[in-house]
This record gives C-alpha cells, structure tokens and sequence, in this order.
C-alpha cells in the first residue's frame, strides 16, 4: 500500500491537496487547519496531490512511479545534488531492453504517421517535413542560440543523439551528412519497411528545415546514398 | 585533523561571502571543525592551495572567472556553487539576455554614471560571450543556492558534504518556513507588479499577490514574506520544477491562484511573459529554465526591437 505522510509543521492550510485528489483520500480538518489521511487505501499514486502542495510538504512511499524516456540528465543531476532523497522523484530507465521497447513503442507510431501523410498529402511530403523542422527549430528546448549554421549543426548533434548520430562536412555551399546511427533507420528495419520510404523522406526533409532555420540558411537536400550507412548531400543557401 | 575549506568570488556580489561571516558564533564553531585556507574577504591569499572543500560564489562572465574556475576545481576534493549565481547565474545572469557588445555599449558608452566613451584597458578581464553557470565549466558535487543562502543552510550544507552531519538539505519550498495561512479568497483580483499585500496574517497569493515561495527552493527561512514581501524566488525554481519537464513557474504560480481566486491561468501566464525579466530573474541564465517550453524567455524578457534606439 501507498504510505502518504504530510508534514503538518510545513502546512500552510491551503486544502489544496483534498481539493485535488481525484479518490478523497484526504478529510479537511477545520480545527487544526491541515489534511488528515482519511482513506489510504484508495490512493493510487497519481502524485496531484504533491505536485499542488505549495510547501511541497506530502511525500508518498511505495509509489510506481513510470518510466520516463524523455528527460534532462542536466535537470535529474542538479537536483538529485541540491536536496537530500531527490531520486525517489523519477524512474530514469537505464537497462537497454526497457529503452529498445520504448523506442519500438514509438516506431509503430512513427510509421503510421508517416504512412497517413504519405496517403493523404502525397508529393507534398517533403514540405510538410521541412515546415514541421522550422516550426521544431522554434519550439525545441535549448540553452544556447546558434549564430550559425556551424554551430547550428554542433548543437542538432548534441540533441539528436543517441537516436541519430552524423557527422557533417562542409565545403562552400556544399554540406555532406554522413549518418552514423539513425532511428527511423532501424525503425525500417524493424517494421520491414524500405529504406528511403516515407518515414525517411519525412525525417531528413525534417532535419533540413529544422537545421536551416536553426542556422539562418536554407537548405536543399539534393542526393541521398542509402545503403548500409545513409550520407545526404545538402545545398547551402544564404538567406 | 580539521577538514580544509577554500573559498572563491567569481561574478558576484559577495554577499555570499558576508552571508557565511553572519554565521557569527556558529562560525566559531565552524572553525573548530575546519580551517580555512583561503577566503579572498578575510584574508590575502592569491595561490590555490590545496583543500579538501571549494565553496565558489558568483557566475562565470570573463575570461578571469573561468581561470579562477577550474584552479579551485583542480585544488580541491569537493566542489560547492555557493548562492544563486555560481548555482543558476542569479542576478549576474541577466546578462545572458543580452548580447555582450550591448552590455558593454550600455555600461560604457551612454550610461548615466559615466563620462562615456572609456573602455576598461587590456589589463581587465576580459567578458566572454555570455554568462553560465559555473556546472557549464566543470563538474560540481553540490549545490546551494540563495541570494545569499541563510546561515542555517550554509552550516547544513557544509557539514553535509564534510560528512560531519546527517542533517539534509530538504527539497522544500519558501511556503514551508511561511507564516502566512493560504486560504481560499473567491473573486480577489491579479495586482500586476505589487509586492505588497494588505494583510499581513493571509498569504499573498490568496489576495491575488504573485509570490514565487510555492515554486523557490527554501534555502532563506522566508524571511521576505515575514517582513511583508511577496517571495521573488532568489534561490530559484523548487525541485519539482527542475525535475519535471512540464512544470514551470507560471503554470504552477497559475493553477494555485485560479484554485484560491479564480484568477484566470491565462491571465497569470500573460503576466509571467510579460514581466519575465523580474520573474524568472535568478535563474534565467541556466539550462534549467531553457528544457522546458519556456525557451522563449529571450524573446519575453530580452530586448525589445522597438525600443532600441529610443533608449
């Protein structure tokens, strides 16, 4: 069973925490203005409770907490380095089977999508994949604004990785992608599906949009070599 | 034998350096228990020697600081980033909003305090690019964040990395060492830009004040809304903040003033947008507020297009 303990010292009587739990797990006490636990039982771990807690004064043990695939190991190392007993907040997954099925989970899903844009949009499918890279270049969290192209490219590969792993060189207008590892690669491979089929004309015109607009230029993918390892030549252009 | 501590001042006030002489008796105690070896306030020591605690105030903004920097890394066992700046860039931060052409031309070329038109000579530091924090340059073992850290924190944490102590550093927030009772007020309005609030006994949020304790980090004993001021989150975002992608301090700040006012979110998501240079103020120059979709920030709080030229 879930142990729910609340600081009472820390409370500030806000009844937040009865206001948000979606079991009534809580029974306001009016007369000491603090929540007593009044159904333990039906807690399920959904945590609302503690994230609404201004204090931050309701702590739960036995909890199951999800695997999170998506996070920030800057964000996880800082906090588990400023207060004491932080580890307990997230379930990083470090073995490889856990993060391969995750990454299985989110190939099916990549395929399907491709597959209904490729359906419904046809040849526009490169534009739709560079209009969603330039919309990702304005969106995607990042702490440094690249001044250009060069440094644009440093950057994507710092956050591709481990899912897309290039190395890039450059000669004029001339830029060659040499792809080390890529996910929509083994994704292929996985669902049985060709190289060089939707996902991968959606993902690198992707790429290029979200590259482009990261380095102020616009580039053009001009030839892709797809074979055991894939290489893209791109054309700079300066805006 | 007594644990050696040496101590350094980057980009900072030294405020942090104060805040640890403001141990006063404690510090006595203190010193019984570790021997310090260099502290650039109290005494004249220029070499790094070596110690088994570095405790580092103030960010890093010129090419001195990151000297300075990775001396003290290289000098001692264990590293702390000492107050808001060494932790999140803090005040010092600022300037990551900002390019540094424009901090100079601001500071040298038409500021009210100078005669205009002097840059400092080669012999000054000279400013790099932008300001981080100092984990952006080597590897720290501990944090501990205000501006400056209360006393209490200082020997807690201290004795903590010493190994002399099992008191922890808890991951609560200013809301816990607060007074003030948080209860529900229907209908009170957002007050935009106050810090003050007409009751001293209820808690500011519920009088529809933005205060930042329920999302700072409690490393201070809340004394601002002690004294009648709303938190302005100087140890910077609570731990739930750093940890979860999703959360940030307007949609927090803005979910617990709709629950106890009915203040729109959107309303308090406009404010902390509008106002961001204030709000997100101590932590803004760290990748901490820049994983999340409060990535914008430069564009909320940087310089505004329009208003260049007429300043």
């Amino acid at each position: 069973m879930i142990e729910i303990a609340v600081d009472e010292k820390a409370c500030v009587s806000c009844s937040l925490c009865a206001e948000i739990c979606p079991t009534d797990v809580f029974v306001w006490d009016e007369d000491e203005g603090v929540p007593k636990i009044n159904r333990p039982g039906e807690c399920f771990g959904c945590l609302s409770c503690s994230e609404i807690c201004p204090p931050h004064c309701i702590t739960h043990e036995g909890v199951e907490l999800a695997e999170s695939h998506y996070h920030d190991p800057y964000a996880l190392r800082l906090a588990s380095r400023l207060a004491a007993d932080v580890s307990g907040r997230f379930n990083v997954p470090s073995d490889e089977a856990s993060q391969n099925q995750a990454a299985a989970d989110l190939g099916v899903r990549l395929r399907s999508v491709a597959e209904v844009f490729k359906r419904t949009l046809g040849g526009s499918l490169p534009a739709v994949g560079t209009m969603a890279g330039r919309t990702l270049a304005r969106h995607l969290p990042r702490y440094r604004e690249p001044k250009g192209l060069d440094e644009a490219l440093v950057l994507a590969k710092q956050q591709f990785s481990p899912a897309w792993e290039f190395e890039t060189t450059r000669n004029g207008d001339d830029l060659t992608i040499n792809v080390d590892r890529c996910f929509v690669r083994e994704t292929c491979e996985r669902e049985g599906q060709e190289i060089g089929s939707e996902m991968c004309v959606l993902f690198y015109n992707y790429l290029a949009g979200y590259l482009g607009r990261m380095g102020k230029v616009r580039l053009r993918l001009m030839d892709a070599d797809r074979g055991a390892k894939c290489c893209y030549s791109v054309k700079i252009y300066e805006k | 034998m007594k644990a050696r501590v040496s101590t350094d001042w980057l980009s900072g006030c030294s405020g942090c350096h104060v805040a640890m002489v403001d141990l006063h008796e404690k510090l006595l105690g203190l010193v019984e228990e570790v021997d310090f070896v260099r502290v650039p306030v109290l005494m004249d020591e220029k070499d790094y020697p070596k110690a088994d605690v570095g405790v580092v105030e103030g960010a890093v903004r010129s090419d001195h600081d990151r000297v300075a920097l990775e001396k003290m890394r290289a000098s001692v066992d264990k590293l702390i980033a000492f107050g808001s700046c060494a932790v999140y860039g803090g005040p010092s931060g600022l300037g990551w909003l900002h390019e540094r052409d424009d901090v100079m031309a601001a500071v040298y070329d038409g500021g009210p305090t100078n005669a205009g038109g002097e840059r400092p000579d080669a012999d000054a530091p000279i400013l790099e690019d932008s300001v981080v924090p100092i984990d952006e340059v080597v590897e720290v073992d501990a944090y501990l964040p205000g501006c400056p850290p209360h006393p209490y924190f200082i020997a807690a944490g201290l004795r903590a990395v010493l190994g002399v102590s099992d008191l922890q550093l808890t991951a609560m927030s200013v809301c816990a060492d607060c007074d003030r009772k948080m209860l529900k007020n229907e209908g009170a309005e957002l007050h935009r830009g106050e810090v003050t609030a007409e009751k001293d006994s209820l808690c500011f949020l519920s009088q529809g004040v933005v205060c930042l304790g329920s999302v700072s980090l409690n490393r201070c004993q809340a004394p601002c809304p002690h004294s009648g001021v709303a938190c302005f989150g100087c140890a910077g975002p609570s731990v739930d903040l750093i940890t979860e992608p999703h959360l940030d301090l307007r949609n927090l700040i803005g979910r617990r003033l709709n629950m106890l006012t009915g203040v729109s979110e959107e309303e308090v998501t406009r404010y902390f947008q509008e106002d961001a240079k204030t709000l997100y103020a101590y932590a803004v120059a760290s990748p901490v507020i820049h994983g999340k979709p409060t990535v914008e920030i430069r564009e909320w709080a940087g310089p505004k297009p329009a208003a260049q030229g007429g300043e």
